[in-house]
């Protein structure tokens, strides 16, 4: 028996919603540049623009049926509103890329 | 003339995340609504001034321009300050709500939002919005007879004034009284004068398009008519006193019930300094036509008697 491991695919919980097939398969498609926008940022040390990214983030995942993508970007958006170092917003953000690569439209 | 606008109301949502414009367009396709987009604070504002729309989407968390102080210039622009805001913010701080409720938000969504709940917070705003347009709208509408009152016929003739001021394309006053009406009212009695003021009003109401027909006070009404000048207004002017007096009265018969007419051209008005220099010059005319023989119109200046 093969247990539920870090690469099992995600899907959107509107899945099934025709109307909302479109949008979905575009912010799929769009999350890796997004992500990768996110980790330019960090390497500048652009905290400002990586929490606008990861605030937009949080606010829009859910609406796309991918809440839990939405809570990895809060811990970003969180971490450098309560001015945590760049370690801890590394990882945090290494968890949101490796969450985020396992989203499926 | 009073009816609300049929058209389908309209959503402005202000929001600096595209991709919350591609959900909302989506998740409200099938609302009774006309949505449009802001990605930015200052396109935010212009386009609510340009669009008027009847409810406000707005994010808080915006680069340069935030939703509070987005908030704030529209309470502050008196065309836009009664538009009901919801704030919609994945932050949802208590502090934020109570502050954004302090200034005039009408509600507030958490950002992932419940589509359920947007749709209905939307309908409540819009309910809300069509309440407030109706009580601004009677407010400026005379009870009895349908016309604009007194106080839309001030305000918007100002607003006419200045309009000319800065584009003159002709602008005419006509005041005009009900002949005799104080008698008329002694002795078919009161309630057939409240029945002439209503029918003669219609005939107002039936004039062109552009006219803008006010109930002034009593028995006088005032008729402005933009981009009207000289012997157009005259001619305007004597289609209303003629359909006054070839009305006929079923509950008074063979009674002819006639007014009297005052007419200001500004463009003829040397001098003019506010709208209450037309007013009084179309009320100095109307007085003249009453001494003439009533049922007639003047104009100040009189360079041409009619009728």
């Amino acid at each position: 028996m093969r247990m539920a491991n870090d690469a099992t695919p995600v899907r959107s919980e509107f899945a099934d919603d025709p109307d909302m097939a479109g949008i979905i398969a575009l912010f799929v498609s769009e999350l890796p540049s997004r992500i990768a926008a996110m980790q330019s940022a960090l390497s500048t040390n652009d905290f400002a623009q990586l929490r606008v990214l990861a605030h937009q983030l949080k606010g829009a995942a859910g609406g796309y049926g991918f809440p839990k993508l939405g809570e990895a970007a809060a811990m970003v958006d969180r971490g450098i509103g309560e001015g945590c170092d760049h370690n801890v917003i590394r990882s945090r953000l290494g968890m949101l890329a490796a969450f985020a690569a396992r989203i499926r439209a | 003339m009073t009816a609300l606008p049929t058209s389908l109301p309209k959503v402005l949502a202000i929001d600096d995340s595209e991709l919350i414009h591609r959900l909302l367009r989506v998740r409200l396709q099938y609302e009774q609504i006309e949505l449009h987009g802001a990605v930015e604070a200052r396109e935010g504002l212009r386009m609510a001034k340009t669009l008027l729309p009847d409810v406000i989407l707005l994010d808080i968390e915006m680069d340069g321009m935030d939703g509070f102080e987005v908030l704030q210039a529209l309470k502050a622009d008196l065309d836009l300050q009664d538009i009901p805001v919801i704030f919609i913010s994945a932050t949802a701080s208590m502090e934020d709500r109570v502050r954004a409720l302090d200034l005039g938000a009408i509600d507030f969504v958490a950002k992932p939002f419940e589509v359920v709940e947007l749709k209905a917070r939307v309908r409540s705003a819009l309910r809300v919005q069509h309440l407030v347009k109706m009580l601004a709208q009677k407010a400026q509408v005379d009870g009895l007879t349908g016309l604009w009152n007194r106080t839309y016929f001030d305000r918007r003739l100002g607003q006419e004034f200045a309009e000319e001021r800065r584009h003159p394309r002709g602008l005419s006053l006509v005041m005009c009284d009900v002949d005799g009406f104080k008698r008329l009212n002694d002795e078919c009695g009161h309630p057939f004068g409240d029945l002439v003021l209503e029918r003669l009003s219609k005939i107002l109401q039936s004039g062109r398009t552009s006219d803008i027909a006010c109930r002034y006070g009593g028995e006088e009404f005032g008729i402005i008519l933009p981009n009207t000048a000289g012997d157009e207004a005259i001619e305007v002017a004597e289609r209303y006193r003629t359909a006054f007096e070839q009305e006929t009265w079923p509950a008074a018969p063979g009674r002819v019930i006639t007014a009297s007419f005052g007419i200001a051209d500004l463009s003829s008005l040397a001098g003019a300094q506010g709208p209450e220099d037309l007013v009084a010059a179309a009320d100095a005319a109307l007085y003249r036509a009453k001494v003439n023989g009533r049922n007639r119109i003047e104009c100040t200046p009189s360079h041409r008697p009619a009728h």
